[in-house]
Parts: C-alpha cells; structure tokens; sequence
C-alpha cells in the first residue's frame, strides 16, 4: 500500500508551468494541424474548476496513454513474432497460467487506484457548497436562450453572462421547459439544467476574457444554436457594466424614437421587457439589448441588419425559434432594430 | 419412431455429408421455425437496417463536413441522429447478434434447434414488424427527433407534438417484447438443451457470452419497459409521470432509461467478445488461453453492468456521494475487460497465426475496443466527463466500442462462419480489402472525434460556426464516413459473388475446435445426423488432435436423442401475431377500430398459437439438461423478467409517494378494509390453484375442473372489487390524470389487473379444455405453469397490497 501510495504522489504531482494534457494528446494525434486553445477547448483551464479537471485530465490521459501503448505494441509484436511460417508445427496447446492471470487482475486494479483517489478529492472539492460572499447568479435554459438574473443586483440579461474575475461565482441552474446543460468549458464541466431541480457550478474565473459555451444537453430544434458567452471583466469593468445595466436607457431619437413607437404599438411588449417601456416575461430582457454583442443566443453579430432581418423571419434566422414573426413593413421593422441596437 | 405425429415433417439422416431435401419458396421463409433459416432472416433484415442506419450517418457526416453547411435542415439532422442511433443499436447490432445467435447457438452445444422453434420464429417476425414501424415515419414524413435516448421533457407531448415521438415509443416497446421472448428462448436452449457431457463450463466461450446477454436482456428490458409505459401515458393519456409541475420528476426517466441503457451496451458488445474467444484459438491454432477466466469476467461485466448506469448521468446533479459511487463502480468494469484483452493476447502468444480475414477483424477488434475501453476509463471520472460529455470525445468513445468491438466482431464472425451457413467461401482477397479499408476510414472518422471533443465540439448539433478550431478535422471525419460506406460495399461484392459461386467448403475448413464444424456445411435441417458426443472443452478439436498430450478420447458411442431426428412443422401463426401487433401500432397512430382489429388478430393468433400442438405426441416430453421441463424454465425466466417489471413500477411508486401537489391523497381515499377481502380472494385463488395441479397430477379430471374453475372464479372476484374500487375513487376524484397518486396507482395496479386477467383467460381456456376431455395428467405441466404465473401474480399483489394500503 505504501508504495501505491508513492506511485500516486509522484504521478499526480501536477507538472508546473504546462498543461499536462496536451503532450500525450498531442503524440496521440500526430497531427501537426492541432491547436489545443481553441475559443471551446476543454485543455485550457481560466478557473479553479476547470483547473482541478485539467489536473485530473493529466493523471489519467497519461495512464490510458501508457496502457494503451503498451497493450497495442505488445499486440503488434505478438502478431510479427509467430506469423504463420510455412511448416510450422502445431504450437503447446497451453490452458492457461493462473499466477500469470492473477497478476494481470490486480494490476489494473492498483493502476485504477491512481485514477480514483484523485477523481475522489476533486469530486468533492468541486463540488462543495459555495463559499459565503460568492457572487450567486441564477440561470434559466430555455428553448433556445439562457437568462441571467443577478438577484442580489437587481439585474436581469441574456446569453451574455459578465463576472467579475477572481470572485467565487455560484450559478443556481433552472429551467422552465426541457433539460438544458451549463458549458462553458475553459470556465469548467457542463452541469444540467433540469426543469423541477436546482442544480450549481460554482468556480471563480482567475483570468479576463470573454468564453464562448454552449447547451451541451440536446434540448430540440435549435438545439445548435442555443451559445452563450461568459465574459470575464476586470473588477472595475465590472462595475462600470452594472452600473450601466441598472441604468434605466435613454429618450431615443431619430429613427431609434420611430422604433420605440413601432415597439409599443405592436405585439413585442407582450413577451419583453424594456425598463420603462414594457413588462413582457417570456422572451429576452431587451433593456440593454444594445450592449450586447451577438443576436439570437450567439448566431449573429447584434447589428441593425441583422436585427431586422430577424424581426421580420425569426424561424428563418433561427430554425424553430419561438419568437412569432410580428407583421410589419421592412421599415417599421429597421426603424425597430435601430432602437433595440440603440439600448445600450 | 411410427406414432410420430403428422404434423411433423420427417427428415431421416442419410449418408453423411448428404444434404437432406429442404422446402424452398417464399412461404417455407414465411412459415419456417427452423432456426438455421431464423438466423439468416435476422441477418438479411440486419444488413438492410445497418445499410439504412449507414446511409443516415453519411447525411450527418455530410451536413457536419463544413460550418454553417445546408445539406439538410434543423430538423431533418435531429432526427437522422436519433433515427441514426436507434437503428443502429436495435435494427442492426442487436439483430446482427441475434443471427449468429440463431444459427450457431444449437450447433455450437449440440442440440437440433432451440427450445421453442414458433416462439423464435415470433421474435423475428415482431423484431421485423418494430422495425419497418419506426422507418415508417420517413415516409409519412414525421421521423422520430428526440434522440435515441428521448429525455423527457422534450419528448412529452407539450415539446414535440405530432406522431413523431409516437413512433419512437410504440416500435421501442415492439422490439423490447420481441428481444424478452428471443431471450427466454435461448436462456432455455442454452440451459436445457445440452447433450450429456456438454457442462456449462465446456460450452464455447460464445454461447456463455450469448447467455449472459440473453440475461441482461430479461433484466434490463423491462425498465425502460416501463419507462416507456409512463412516457405513452402521459403522452397519449394525459397521466403526469414526467410533469414537473404535478411533482414528477424528469430524473426518473433517466434512471429508467440508463438502467436498461448501460446494460444494453454489453447487451450489444459481449456477443462479438464471445466471438473473438472462438475466432483467436482457431487461427492461432491454440486453446483459449485461461478460458474459465474468460468466461467469468464476461459474467462479471454482465453484473457490473447492472450498477453503473448513473455514469451517463455525472452531469445531471445527483450530488458528488453518488458521482463518486458510480465512478468507482464503473472503473471496477476495467478489471475483467482488461483480463480479457490480456487473455486474449496469450491466446496469440505462441500461437501459429494464420492471417485470415476473420483473424484481422478479431485482431482489429482487439486494438480499436482497447482505445475504447480506454477512452472510456477517462469519463468513468466525473469530473472529467464532465468535460466530455455530449462531446464528440463521447462519440467517438462509443464508435470504438461499437464499431470497433461489436461490428469488427461481427465481421470477423461472418467471415469464419460463412462457409458454414452457405458451404461457400468469402474471397480472402476483397476481404483483406474490406478489412483495411474498413480499419483505415473508421480511424479516419473517428480518432479525429476525440480532438473535435476536446477542443470543445458539442454532439447533436446541426451546425456549427468556423473560427473554432473543428473546420478541418470534421472534413476529414466525414471523408473517413465515406470510406466506412465504401468497405461496406466491398464486403457486399464479396458476398454477391461467394453466393453465386460454386459451393465448395468442406465441413471443417479451418481446422476449428468446436461442434458446428463436426457437421455438414450447410448443416442439414436437423443439425446433426447423431447427437454429437462431447469429450471436454474444445470438443471436436480434442475428436481430432487429442488432449494436450495429444492423447485422443475413447469414442463415445452417440448421446442418446429423446426426440430423434423430428423437424417441428413450419408455422403460420408467428407472422399472424406480428402482424397482429403491426396492425395495432398502426392503429395506436391513427384509429381506434384498427387497434381493435390488431389486438384481436394477435389474441386469436396467440390462442391458435399456444393451441397448435396441443396432443402432439413429440411436444409431451420436453425435460432438458438440467432436469426441468423447457416450459417450466422458460416461465421461470420469463417471471424474472416480471419481477423487474413490477419492480421498477413499484419503486416507482414509492419514489413519487408525497409528492402529490393536489390530493385526493392516499389516506383520503384507500379503502383498507375492502381490499382486504380482495387480498383474502386472491390468497384463496392459489391455494386453489394448487389443489387443481394436485388434482391433474393424480389424474382426477372432475377435481381439476373443479378448482381450475374455482381458480379463475377468484380471480375474476379480484377483478371485479379491482373494477368497483377504480369507479368509487374515480367518483370521488382521482383519476390517472388527476395527480402523480392517481397516475401511479392506476397504471401499477392497472398492469396487475392486467396480469390477471390474462391469468384468468389462461385458467379458464384449460377449463374448457377440461370439460372437453382436451386436458388430462399428461397436460399436468401446462396446468403447473399456469399455475407458477398465477402465484407470481399473487406474490406481486401482496407486495403492492403491503407498500400502498399497509405501509401509512
């Protein structure tokens, strides 16, 4: 035991300064056309969460990565030493060996070992309750758009989640309609959002950045097109961009104002709000809706053209989407998006 | 021989190697029971599936080659992969397996056929009705799009409306009877059906691992049974199993699911294991090495299997005390799947290895299951998993485990049992080509999987935006998919061609170790001229070479044969009841009248079914090898399935009790005293049961009319307090719709009255028979396992009479 024990220090010992994943992968693939930092990469850890796995990712690729080298080479020297030779005599007809049988059962066993101590701690280091002063931020998946509520700021956004680097952040996962899944892999592993339970990830973001993710529970039609974005700020960003959330929009002119007349005329109010304008509950937040960066939980860049466009063609921007095609012309519908795009 | 009855046909043993005359025609197909010619429709229809399952896959390689590609919409890619997954898993692997299953299992220990020739040939026909049912909704257009493992909520009514779902659920339950009757059957024909000297532990290692499949399949199957029960319910009937605002609880779907779902993948991946432990002793000309060793890990995979179906739930938030449980629990499967892969590599070790074709796909399998196995190590940790579930990592995980183990295992069967099944041979040439072709374009497609997973690539989605990194590598993976079409179509030519050719394989062309090679090839239709007699493990081989010492057995003079050389006669009733079950699940979709016609064509057919060799002379005497009547073992392994069945409506039950959000509740509504008098009944109705089996058993024909009667008088007693106790609470407001105590109670005690009736339908046609002079102590055992049913019947009643109405 004392020396398995040794063996699991000396492999778990994290390798500083490196990700440990990408060596053995990276041999694995032969492929010089590998990146491992792609914008979705599950081998670039920018939290505690996503750090813990990766440690974890190490152990055990390199244990796969050895076993599976040597089980392959053996077999490929099996097959090279006793081809066929012509006149070959019948071989010993061997039963078996049960010292030899034996050890192969328990060395896997102990090679397990290896695995499943670490898995244990990081299990439940991750999966503690979250500490006191954690940022918590409840999230709704729905068909096919997240909701983000900051219940202790009063602020309500979608698709593009902003937290504050270096804060514990604990996301409370809900869900109205069907089983969702939480992925943002550089930030950490997915969680469900099920409908009827309360589920949490909880991490604290050690580097500035904007990480794309995506539902990762196959949720119907859209199913695809259901991104999001975490954008981690600078804690003064931070707070400039709260700050500017909470901030009620204002008067819009030009063809923005026209917009906001087309607006309250027409069916939108019944699904969204604006602040001040409109209280719908079942699509999007719009207040800000200018401040964000893409359209339609991450399909489009958020720019006046795309905006109408989808106004006029929901299902057609988006297969399935729920939003109903309000009837108006092209130019109430432009002069629209300009005021949406204009609600920064 | 002469008092043979009639219906049989005689085929007497002519000079060896002669082939006896066999029926041909499409109808001989139509009415066959003979299991060589069930195993070759199981295969015919597989290989049509798997080409249809193969063509839906190459759509999706299609659309996912290139980002934002418009070769097919949302939707149409939704249900490729979920029409892609389901045949592939029911339609092709499973039947695949089933084919060998079919036609070597009998060869392989011995016996004439299989213990219940029509029942096989009813699975067939039930298999072939679910699944030319789920492929109808292509040409109805409304395919099946929520995923082969159709989570609910979105598979409920609210989130996918229309017939699509339908079809998924009603042809689920089709192919989920059709796999529970195969695998009653072949539990008996393994069990039972040995000749003398044929111990369990000298049975080859495929048909141990065909019996613990057959296993797997009557305990798993019956979960998602139920699962699917509760999911048509509330889909059709409005019950509220998986309605989150009555209390239900979306997690249970998944346990029922993956509990039937984990076991299913050893279910489909042990076959080909027991496939490559034949195939390596051969070509290496060597035992299998540690063979008891073998077989028990496969076993003990098999029993694992059954405790680590919550891995495919890490992410569900089951909280980390059950992450941590199931991932120990599935790493302990590495164990006895990695005694196998080192057996199997001192199986090879000094061994002279002959490269046939089937040598390279049972070396292949080796390889591609190991990275498999390997791979799946990785998200045995859940945090890992986490990571990679719903990735592409997870798909190519499960590429290798099935294509790399069970359809390379299969391969390599077909190509070694070929000239068996055909008395022809595979070109050796186009099948090296069919193997690296095959082995090259499924690493192609898939190793590329695990990167695209790493960095991110999330399954089940139709498109994909560029700039993250997956652009080439899908190109690349769908440039393999077609090189995996194009192998498939070699091995096609090679079949094509070896059918037209000559018929020149002898009987044992590869020097083999096992008993299908001892007789003709094709075998004839009744397998074997003389019982073979079986000298230990490796029987023919030892025949032929000797022990390890080369010291050859004494010849054995031939097992005896209870039966002789009879054929069971061909029989219509099997495709009458498939149809009968075709014609319902049509109806279920469409009309009322039509479910009607259906479930009465499949009740006749039932009844004329179970009527047909009533009297028959060679149907009296069916005691195997283990000293049980087939019927009996067969009612035995049928009732474990019950018990799963009943289990998982029970713990159902239990798991939503005070979960009701609007009563009427339980303690408002039972009527204890009233159902104490139907318990009494019911009590009362086995003991009756008893004293009628008593009574035929002496050969007292007015008793046994007498308590059979009494029997069935019980138990429509039960049934009538079971009517009067649904209308009193439905007058009082519980309804199947009205709560999860309603939905519950109802479709739990509901199936059990079902059960019931069907008890009392079965008591009350040996009753007429009796009172015709159609029944008397030679029927002793069809009145004694009417009888097991009927106390089994009880035993659930007083598990559900003690957890509803004792337990406050």
């Amino acid at each position: 035991m004392e020396k398995a024990a040794a063996i699991v220090s000396c492999v778990t010992r994290p390798a500083p300064g490196r990700p440990p994943v990408s060596v053995p992968l990276a041999v694995a693939m032969l492929a010089g056309g590998c990146a491992w930092d792609g914008p979705m990469s599950t081998l670039t850890g920018r939290s505690d969460l996503a750090r813990s796995t990766l440690y974890l990712y190490g152990i055990v690729t390199w244990a796969t990565v050895i076993i599976g080298s040597v089980v392959i080479g053996l077999l490929a020297w099996i097959l090279f030493r006793y081809r066929d030779r012509p006149g070959a005599p019948l071989p010993r007809q061997i039963a078996g060996h049960s010292l030899l049988e034996i050890s192969w059962t328990i060395l896997p066993a102990l090679i397990l070992l290896v695995i499943a101590i670490p898995t244990m701690q990081v299990i439940f280091r991750t999966q503690a309750p979250p500490k006191p002063g954690a940022l918590e931020i409840q999230v709704l998946g729905k068909q096919w758009w997240w909701e983000f509520r900051y219940p202790s700021l009063e602020l309500v956004t979608a698709n593009e989640l902003h937290v504050p680097v270096g804060r514990t952040v604990s996301l409370r996962l809900e869900g109205p309609d069907v089983i969702h899944s939480f992925w943002v892999p550089q930030l950490g592993g997915k969680r469900d959002v099920v409908p009827g339970r309360v589920n949490r990830i909880t991490f604290t973001p050690d580097t500035p950045g904007d990480y794309p993710g995506q539902c990762a529970e196959y949720c119907g039609t859209s199913h695809a097109n259901m991104a999001m974005r975490v954008i981690v700020d600078r804690p003064a960003d931070f707070e400039k961009w709260v700050a500017t959330q909470k901030a009620t929009p204002g008067e819009p002119a030009g063809a923005a104002a026209e917009g906001k007349g087309v607006f309250t005329k027409s069916a939108c109010v019944g699904c969204h709000t604006i602040k001040g304008v409109s209280a719908g509950a079942l699509g999007p937040d719009l207040t800000h809706f200018g401040s964000r960066q893409t359209l339609a939980a991450g399909m489009f860049p958020n720019t006046v053209e795309n905006v109408t466009a989808w106004i006029r063609m929901p299902t057609v921007m988006k297969p399935g989407a729920k939003m109903p095609a309000v009837p108006m012309t092209e130019a109430e519908a432009k002069a629209l998006a300009t005021y949406l795009v204009s609600l920064k | 021989m002469a008092t043979r009855g009639a219906a049989f046909q005689h085929a007497v043993p002519t000079a060896a190697g002669a082939h006896a005359p066999a029926a041909t025609g499409v109808w001989s197909w139509i009415t066959t029971v003979d299991h060589k010619r069930i195993g070759i429709l199981y295969g015919i229809s597989a290989f049509v599936f798997f080409l249809i399952g193969g063509i839906e896959a190459l759509i999706i390689r299609l659309q996912l080659a290139t980002p934002g590609a418009h070769v097919v919409s949302a939707e149409t890619f939704n249900a490729l992969f979920t029409m892609h997954g389901t045949t592939m898993v029911f339609l092709a692997v499973m039947p695949f397996n089933a084919a060998f299953m079919n036609y070597m299992l009998p060869l392989m220990i011995g016996a004439r056929d299989v213990a219940f020739p029509r029942l096989n040939a009813l699975s067939f026909w039930i298999f072939l009705i679910g699944g030319l049912f789920v492929n109808a909704s292509f040409l109805v257009g409304t395919p099946p799009d929520g995923g082969w493992f159709g989570y609910t909520s979105l598979t409920l009514r609210q989130f996918s409306p229309g017939p699509a779902v339908d079809f998924w659920v009603i042809s689920l339950q089709v192919l989920g009877a059709s796999s529970v009757i195969a695998a009653v059957n072949f539990i008996v024909t393994i069990l039972n059906m040995r000749p003398p000297g044929m111990t369990l532990m000298r049975m080859p290692v495929f048909v141990w691992m065909s019996l613990v499949v057959q296993f797997l399949i009557v305990l798993a199957f019956p979960a998602v049974t139920v699962g699917l029960i509760f999911l048509t319910f509330d889909r059709f009937f409005g019950t509220r199993f998986y309605d989150v605002l009555a209390g239900g609880d979306l997690h249970l779907w998944q346990h029922l699911f993956w509990i039937f779902g984990h076991p299913e993948v050893y279910i489909l991946v042990l076959p080909a294991l027991g496939i490559v432990s034949e195939v390596l002793p051969v070509f290496a000309r060597k035992p299998l090495f540690g063979a008891p060793v073998v077989i028990y890990s496969g076993v003990l995979i098999g029993f694992f299997g059954f405790g680590v179906w919550s891995h495919h739930m890490f992410a569900v938030g089951m909280g980390p005390v059950a992450d941590a449980a199931f991932s120990v629990g599935t790493m302990l499967i590495a164990i006895p799947t990695g005694v196998k892969i080192f057996n199997w590599l001192a199986t090879l070790w000094g061994g002279t290895l002959r490269p046939t074709v089937a040598l390279h796909f049972a070396v292949g399998l080796i390889a591609l299951f190991t990275l498999g196995g390997l791979s799946g190590i990785m998200h045995a940790s859940p945090p890992i998993d986490l990571q990679q579930t719903d990735t592409y990592f997870v798909v190519a995980h499960f590429h290798y485990v099935l294509i790399g183990g069970a359809l390379f295992g299969l391969f390599s069967g077909a190509y070694y049992w070929w000239p068996k099944i055909t008395g022809r041979f595979l070109s050796e040439g186009l099948g090296r080509l069919h193997f690296w072709l095959l082995f090259v374009a499924f690493n192609l497609t898939f190793f590329p999987q695990h990167y695209l997973g790493a960095i991110g690539m999330p399954r089940r989605i139709y498109t994909y935006q560029t700039g993250m990194g997956w652009d080439g590598w899908n190109m690349v993976s769908t440039i393999g998919a077609f090189g995996i079409g194009l192998a498939v179509f070699v091995f096609l030519v090679n079949a094509a061609r070896s059918l037209r050719g000559p018929r020149t394989a002898p009987n044992d062309p590869w020097d083999a170790r096992t008993l299908e090679w001892r007789t003709s090839s094709p075998p004839p239709p009744y397998d074997f001229e003389t019982i073979p007699p079986v000298y230990g493990r490796d029987t023919f081989w030892r025949e032929k070479y000797g022990d390890r010492r080369g010291r050859k057995p004494v010849p054995l003079p031939p097992a005896p044969d209870p039966h002789g050389t009879h054929l069971p006669a061909p029989s219509t009733w099997p495709i009458v009841m498939g149809l009968g079950i075709g014609l319902g699940a049509v109806g279920a979709l469409t009309s009322l009248a039509l479910l009607i016609v259906g479930a009465l064509i499949l009740v006749l057919g039932a009844f004329s079914f179970a009527l047909e060799h009533h009297r028959n002379p060679m149907h009296e005497h069916q005691v195997g090898s283990i000293g049980l009547d087939h019927r009996k073992l067969g009612i035995w392994t049928f009732l474990a399935s019950e018990c799963m069945f009943f289990g998982s409506l029970i713990a159902t039950y239990m798991a939503y009790r005070g979960k009701s959000v609007v009563g009427p509740y339980p303690h408002e509504i039972l009527n204890l005293p009233l159902t104490t008098v139907s318990t009494f009944d019911l009590l009362m109705s086995s003991l009756l049961m008893v004293l009628a089996l008593d009574a035929i058993t002496r050969g007292d024909l007015a008793k046994t009319r007498l308590w059979l009667a009494g029997t069935a008088l019980f138990g429509l007693i039960f049934l009538g307090f079971q009517v009067y106790e649904f209308a009193s609470f439905v007058h009082e407001g519980l309804t199947l719709q009205q709560n999860l105590f309603g939905s519950t109670f109802f479709v739990l005690t509901g199936f059990h009255g079902g059960h019931v009736t069907i008890g009392v339908a079965w008591l009350l046609t040996l009753w007429i028979m009796a009172l015709r002079g159609r029944l008397d102590r030679r029927d002793a055992v069809k009145v004694e396992i009417a009888g097991l049913y009927w106390h089994f019947v009880d035993i659930v009643w007083i598990v559900i009479f003690t957890l509803i109405y004792l337990v406050p």
